[in-house]
């Protein structure tokens, strides 16, 4: 049991999957942080730095670490030509958790954008997966 | 849009850019090189420059607005990657690079 954990987080692929839901999750903490946090007055707003007083801002930050930690892991053993555009179904699953999590709404032509990007995504990863199976 | 913010602009995709091919760079040296030292901390200096530039631009202008800058990160740094780091670059993987960029430059439109 152990070993296969180990064997698992050792796997730059479920490295690659865990930066990705890592960079999602740590979106949506920083957009609920964000939006609970107290204005202040507008000169000293715009940096978001009032967003410190939400816990949920830090586990946000967490997650952000989290996520680069997995990345650099990632680029250790996967090509950048491959994990780079992998790595762009944030853009999937960002708009996806918005909606879930936060009620957020999505415009047809979103929906489109995040289809092409899926597709993208699809294109890339379909290869890549033969090579694995041979492995 | 003036000169100086375009110039923001493209100098913090730059750098962006720049940030992933130094790290990709260093994380395949031996971690205790002095080589992986040095490009690791080019690398993480061009990626925080870029973010603060980035949080700045936010001041003055739409997310979505700056977004479709990201989007085109994903081409350009797949040809770098081939280029100055060696790696692969099939015609299949090219598409898939261009078509992810289209759809985040179509996300950040709407």
């Amino acid at each position: 049991m152990i070993q296969k954990t180990k064997k698992l987080l050792l796997n730059p692929w479920f490295q690659l999957v865990l930066s990705v839901l890592f960079v999602t999750t740590s979106e949506v903490f920083l957009k609920r942080g964000a939006v609970e946090a107290p204005r202040l007055p507008e000169e000293v707003n715009w940096t978001g730095v009032s967003g410190l007083a939400s816990p949920d801002v830090w586990y946000g930050i967490l997650f952000v670490i989290a996520s680069f930690i997995s990345w650099l892991y990632v680029l250790r053993f996967i090509p950048l030509t491959i994990a780079y555009p992998l790595s762009n179904v944030v853009h999937v699953l960002v708009p996806l958790a918005s909606w879930f999590f936060l009620n957020e709404h999505i415009s047809v032509q979103r929906w489109c954008g995040i289809a092409l990007v899926l597709l993208g995504v699809l294109i890339v990863a379909k290869p890549v997966a033969r090579m694995e199976e041979n492995l | 849009m003036t000169p100086v913010s375009a110039l923001l602009i493209l100098v913090a995709l730059i750098l962006y850019i720049l940030g992933q091919l130094f790290l990709k760079h260093a994380m395949e040296d031996d971690l205790g090189s002095a080589r992986f030292k040095k490009n690791f901390a080019v690398g993480l200096s061009t990626m925080t420059v870029s973010f603060f530039i980035t949080l700045g631009l936010l001041q003055h202008f739409e997310l979505s607005y700056l977004y479709p800058f990201q989007g085109l990160s994903v081409v350009i740094i797949s040809l770098l990657a081939a280029a100055i780091l060696r790696e692969k670059l099939t015609p299949r993987l090219f598409i898939g690079a261009a078509l992810i960029s289209a759809g985040v430059v179509l996300v950040s439109l709407s």
